[in-house]
């Protein structure tokens, strides 16, 4: 099997901070990776752990969340709620042998183009290396 | 005769809150801001201190929502020129610039800068980087919208015949033979909300600034650690391949000429000294300081997490602090708390300068009729309890005009003026 | 019914169009057509923001009779509000239009042109699925009262009564003593850039009696408020007679509860309580204004006087803003009326943030008043002498003698703070003042919508700060509640099913603006969509997948799910 591995990775990035960051990156035209797909959402505390491991269970290679960073969320605590949902799912994914570190945290601010891109890149190198999603559930939605 | 559309002059963090505050009752907002992008001096900074939340995430939504106001007219590179009448009445001309660039059709690609064949010294920036003479200060600006800059654009100034950015958009959205306007509106009331300048450190040869090239101020050291700055947040030195190892932040310049605390230097101080410590762990980071000032109620706690992170305070006066050195090195003598000389060596020097009046504040106090109070700042009437209020009825002042002071302090006095102009106008 | 969607490509001059093969995914999309069920018309355009690419997209809509909109452009934040409205002009319900961005997350940043093609048609049909599970949604209007509820008649309570009150909007002042003014009325002059006497304080004082707009409430409190803003339920009982209720309904509640003092007993090494001639600044400042007079407990003028600073400050973690300016003032009282005495200031620093304090502070040097800085201080009796022992910052160790000493005590929220904050579902800092709804950004409102925080209630502040904070609120709520005016809530709000709901009450517990009520008689969670922001954190938090975020559903966004991972 020569043929690259394109990984599937879902992002899901708060409006107010990391959406925002996103698209100074876009406006930077700085060069990022294709395999990850945005799916915009109000506050990274939206998440809620149903869809992370459903996404999972459907054969996404990777998550990643992105939020304000602590402090500055848009409705004042929303990323504390994120980080501890965060935590926690990090231990059942584990439990469903699924590599936890598909799994990630980041916060990036409205003005981090540079550290939105960063976090994409290496992101989905890190994907890439875990290689594919060993679940191979079909979709049952 | 009584209008009830409102002039707000200037669109810093004071100016945008009195603005969107009035819209929202379906007013009339005329916004006029002397710069072509709306934020004033919060926008420079990468994180605002005590709770240090990205400043960009906070205020951007602030200036998009101007921008997407119904109510909001929003006129960039313009100033007041003229202003007759009274409360209720006044008729205000003003003078707008040609941006060449028109704010409905440019998407803000900016396709037009490269092809550019003029380099300026990027302002916004505290001349640490370029710009072309077609330019948005920053990435991020908002408007989002180039302007171009007829004293240096070949084609404008008539030293070349260029073209190259015309070419170069797509969407037909620079014209080279936009005007200069004069616009005469009628409003209400008017909110000054023009903000603060830097004291210009040319006066202070003792520290060394612009002598030894790696002395700076605090306002470079901010746009130095910004995300979207001219290093994109790294910290270098003018002079010298590596990072600082040792840095020096000097507080209270300015301050015995001024004849005032500029009230958010020791907490800005502390941040820049935050920052340092963030982005280089092993440097060494000195701060020479008088009397803290922290009158916030948060701002004690981050005094002290900031002297946990390692910060070295010496407590020092001002006016006998020297910064002597070369291209590469500085040396920082000083006395300390025993009142004995020392000395020190830092690579950086940081000069935390005095606030003081904006530049505009003589020529529009004129033209307002309004007075500016000994210091320099526009007169509040403190005798009457209040420091948002002029001596003529309908001007009212917001933000650091008034004087030097923190966001949370410029957006109250924003809200303040709002509320003296609904009384006066409802 | 079937659907018919319509999908615009925005070339968005040769940023789109370059990076792109607009071709393709128009032909691909076009491809996805399963007419009767679902129709697909994609087109593209040059440029759809402008005034053309509007009237052609408004036009499209009508035209095509169209049940749903796809734009592929650019973000959201630039121009989502932009296309919403192009929806508002015609049938569309705007919650039935997706804004694709294939600028920002393709276009300007894959380099390869058909990998970023490939992406943009990822992102397209991830918008069509997406739209299809969209659920119309209208703006709702509330009546909401423009009567406000004023909290605690110090100066900040008395400008806010001011500002607020008119011809149609009444304002309810309620006090817990026997008289209004607050603190101010105990001073004899206020300093240092406010004019000298009390006159402007007393004539705003008569100017609140005199107002028939301002209904005053002494040895009063605050027994319940329930609502939200624009619509508060509010109970009142009389301090001495509890059987004396009033009720009313407001719009708004403004919180001037004002600060106390710090109690200096509890830190003893300043000797107050149990050392004669040590007092506080406020009582110096009431029997100053009393009798006109600062004299010993012996009744004679002191020869030397000490005056503390940062009492508390330690402590508290904060400096108090106002002690060192008032100190101050206190000097020079002592100055003008025993011009032998010798003062000595010790200070740990010298809080001067306004521009005028620095003057006042050199004025007061001049006359003749000493300035000590200290590390370390404590005050010793020894044979009827005090001493104020102290450490100066050079490590020394010295001390003086003083007959009077005067503390300047940490300025500490009102007692009852907690009660209050409890009462009206707000929170209070680690410092114990109210907490503002954003440090920078917002520090007159709170978390509560319509409730707000003025003064020193919250934050050490000065006559003139706590006055511009009043005139503050009344630039929120004039602004913000005008009488006759609806009020028009957040529309992407959350919502609960009761059907799901089994009364957990998590949620309750994760919203920061207490959006969710408990209904006891029916166990259920209910969210009012009056106040909530429509964060989505309760949806996440719902252990039963009773909780629904309006236009973030889980639906809608496993839609997206699934095409990212096709
Ligand atoms: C180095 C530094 C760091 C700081 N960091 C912080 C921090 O972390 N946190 C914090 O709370 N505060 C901080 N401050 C203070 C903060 O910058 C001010 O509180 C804030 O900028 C005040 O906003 P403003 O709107 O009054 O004025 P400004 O930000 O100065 O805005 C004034 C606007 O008016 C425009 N203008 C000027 N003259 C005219 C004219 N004639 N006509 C039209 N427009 C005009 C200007 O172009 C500008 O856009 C810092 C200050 C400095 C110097
Ligand atoms: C010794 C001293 C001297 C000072 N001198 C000066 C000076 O010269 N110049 C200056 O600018 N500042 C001065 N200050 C600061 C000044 O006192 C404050 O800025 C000012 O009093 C703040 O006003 P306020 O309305 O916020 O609070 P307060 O004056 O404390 O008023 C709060 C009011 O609310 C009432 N209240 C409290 N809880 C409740 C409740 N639960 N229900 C109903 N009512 C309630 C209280 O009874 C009180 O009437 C001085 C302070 C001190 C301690
Ligand atoms: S016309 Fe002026 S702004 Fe445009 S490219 Fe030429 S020099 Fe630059
Ligand atoms: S002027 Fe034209 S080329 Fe320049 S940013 Fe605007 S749209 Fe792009
Ligand atoms: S709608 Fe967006 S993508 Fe289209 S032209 Fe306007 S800015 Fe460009
Ligand atoms: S968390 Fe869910 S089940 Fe529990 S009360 Fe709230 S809505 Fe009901
Ligand atoms: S969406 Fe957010 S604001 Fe609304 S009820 Fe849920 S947690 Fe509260
Ligand atoms: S809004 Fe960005 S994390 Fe909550």
């Amino acid at each position: 099997m020569k043929e690259q591995f394109t990984p599937k990775i879902v992002g899901f990035l708060c409006n107010w901070c990391s959406y925002a960051g996103a698209d100074l990156a876009g406006a930077a035209k700085l060069k990022i990776m294709p395999s990850l797909t945005v799916i915009r959402v109000m506050c990274s505390s939206r998440i809620d752990p149903n869809l992370v491991l459903t996404t999972l269970l459907l054969g996404a290679d990777g998550i990643l969340i992105a939020g304000c960073h602590p402090g500055d969320c848009h409705y004042e605590k929303g990323n504390y709620y994120a980080r501890r949902r965060f935590a926690l799912l990090k231990k059942v994914i584990k439990t469903l042998k699924i590599d936890p570190e598909r799994l990630q945290l980041s916060w990036v601010s409205a003005s981090e183009g540079k550290r939105y891109a960063e976090v994409v890149n290496q992101f989905t190198e890190k994907i890439k290396k875990l290689g594919p999603n060993p679940i191979q559930t079909k979709p049952y939605l | 005769m009584n209008n009830s559309d409102i002039l707000v002059i200037g669109a810093g963090v004071a100016g945008i809150e009195a603005s969107l505050l009035l819209a929202d009752t379906g007013k009339k907002v005329y916004l006029v801001e002397k710069a072509s992008l709306t934020g004033g001096n919060v926008i420079k900074y990468e994180d605002v201190f005590s709770n240090m939340e990205c400043s960009t995430c906070m205020i951007a939504p602030k200036q998009q929502e101007v921008l997407q106001s119904e109510n909001i007219e929003l006129l960039t590179l313009s100033t007041v020129e003229k202003v007759q009448g009274e409360i209720g009445d006044f008729t205000v001309t003003i003078n707008k610039k040609a941006r060449y660039v028109s704010l409905i059709d440019c998407i803000g690609c900016g396709m037009c800068y490269e092809p550019c064949p003029v380099s300026l010294k990027n302002e916004f920036e505290q001349n640490l980087s370029e710009k072309k003479a077609i330019y948005v200060p920053c990435p991020g600006s908002l408007p989002n919208v180039p302007a171009i800059d007829p004293e240096h654009c070949l084609q404008l100034n008539g030293k070349k015949t260029c073209n190259a950015c015309v070419e170069a958009c797509a969407f037909g959205a620079i014209n080279l033979s936009d005007k200069d306007e004069k616009i005469e509106i009628k409003v209400g009331a008017i909110i000054v909300a023009s903000g603060f300048d830097i004291i210009d450190p040319a006066g202070f040869p003792q520290y060394g600034y612009g002598k030894y090239p790696n002395v700076y101020t605090a306002m470079e050291a901010e746009r130095l650690y910004a995300s979207n700055g001219p290093t994109e947040g790294e910290i270098t030195l003018r002079k010298g391949d590596a990072p600082p190892k040792s840095i020096a932040i000097i507080q209270c310049v300015g301050r015995e000429q001024q004849g005032y605390c500029s009230s958010v230097c020791c907490m800005y101080s502390l941040k820049l000294a935050h920052y340092l410590k963030h982005k280089l762990p092993d440097a060494k980071i000195y701060n020479f300081h008088s009397d803290w000032c922290m009158p916030g109620k948060y701002y004690q706690k981050f005094h002290q997490d900031v002297k946990e992170e390692g910060v070295d305070f010496i407590y020092s006066p001002v006016a006998k602090i020297k910064v002597e050195g070369n291209d590469k090195s500085l040396s920082i003598e000083y006395y300390n708390g025993k009142n004995e000389k020392e000395k020190l060596s830092a690579d950086m020097v940081i000069l935390s300068l005095a606030m003081m009046q904006g530049k505009d504040t003589a020529s529009l106090s004129k033209l307002l009729g309004i007075e500016q109070d000994t210091k320099g700042f526009f007169m509040n009437q403190a005798i009457q309890l209040g420091s948002v209020d002029t001596s003529k009825p309908g001007i009212f002042l917001a933000g650091c005009a008034e004087g030097p002071k923190d966001i949370q302090g410029s957006i109250t006095q924003a809200e303040a003026a709002v509320g003296k102009v609904m009384s006066y106008l409802s | 019914m079937s659907d018919k969607i319509g999908v615009y490509v925005c070339e968005c001059g040769p940023n789109i169009a370059d990076k792109v093969d607009i071709k393709k995914i128009l032909a691909e999309i076009s491809a996805l057509n399963e007419p009767p069920e679902k129709i697909i018309i994609a087109k593209k355009h040059k440029l759809l923001c402008s005034k053309e690419g509007q009237d052609f997209l408004a036009d499209e809509i009508t035209k095509n009779e169209l049940t749903h909109l796809v734009i592929a452009a650019c973000s959201p934040r630039d121009h989502d509000i932009t296309f919403m409205n192009v929806c508002k002009k015609t049938d569309l319900n705007p919650y039935l239009y997706k804004l694709v961005n294939i600028r920002e997350h393709c276009a300007w940043i894959i380099p390869d042109k058909d990998e970023a093609t490939e992406k943009a048609i990822q992102y397209i049909r991830a918008g069509i699925s997406r739209v299809t599970y969209q659920a119309p949604l209208t703006e709702k209007e509330l009546d909401s009262i423009p009567d406000v509820l004023v909290i605690g008649a110090g100066i900040a309570g008395i400008e806010a009564s001011l500002s607020l009150a008119g011809e149609n909007r009444k304002v309810y002042l309620v006090e817990k003593t026997s008289s209004i003014g607050g603190k101010v009325t105990r001073f004899e002059k206020i300093l240092p850039h406010q004019g000298t006497n009390l006159d402007i304080i007393q004539e705003k004082i008569q100017a609140v009696q005199e107002n028939e707009n301002i209904k005053v409430f002494t040895e009063t409190e605050v027994e319940k408020a329930i609502g939200f803003f624009g619509n508060f339920e509010i109970i009142l009982k009389n301090i001495h007679n509890e059987e004396q209720k009033n009720d009313f309904k407001v719009g708004a509640v403004v919180v001037a509860t004002g600060f106390d003092l710090t109690d200096p007993e509890k830190i003893p090494r300043y000797g107050y309580g149990k050392i004669e001639d040590i007092y506080t600044s406020m009582e110096i400042e009431e029997s100053n204004s009393k009798t006109g007079k600062i004299l010993l407990k012996s009744g004679k003028p002191p020869k030397s006087a000490a005056l503390i600073h940062c009492v508390g400050r330690e402590e508290k973690g904060y400096c108090s803003r106002v002690c060192c300016n008032y100190m101050f003032k206190i000097a020079q009282y002592l100055k003008e009326k025993i011009p032998a005495i010798k003062i000595t200031e010790f200070y740990q620093d010298l809080c001067l943030p306004n521009k005028a304090d620095q003057e006042f502070f050199i004025d007061t040097k001049n006359k003749g008043v000493d300035f000590i800085r200290f590390k370390d201080i404590a005050v010793r009796q020894k044979d009827k002498e005090k001493f104020i022992e102290y450490t100066k910052m050079d490590g020394k160790k010295e001390k003086i003698s003083a007959e009077m000493i005067i503390l300047a005590p940490a300025i500490e929220p009102a007692e009852g703070s907690k009660d209050i904050a409890e009462l009206l579902n707000i929170s209070l800092d680690e410092t114990g003042f109210f907490q503002e709804a954003h440090q920078k950004l917002n520090p007159v409102a709170t978390s509560i919508d319509g409730v707000y925080i003025i003064g020193s209630a919250q934050n050490p502040k000065d006559i003139s700060d706590s006055i511009i904070d009043a005139q503050a609120v009344g630039g929120k709520i004039l602004t913000q509640l005008i009488p006759g005016v609806k009020l028009v809530p957040e529309v992407t709000v959350s919502e609960i099913s009761d059907a799901f709901c089994t009364g957990c009450q998590t949620c309750l517990s994760v919203c920061s603006y207490g959006a969710i009520y408990f209904d006891e008689d029916r166990n259920i969670s209910i969210v009012n969509e009056a106040i909530c922001r429509g964060c989505g954190n309760c949806v996440a938090s719902c252990p039963s997948g009773a909780a629904h975020a309006k236009h973030f559903t889980s639906a809608q966004i496993y839609q997206e799910v699934l095409e990212a991972i096709r």
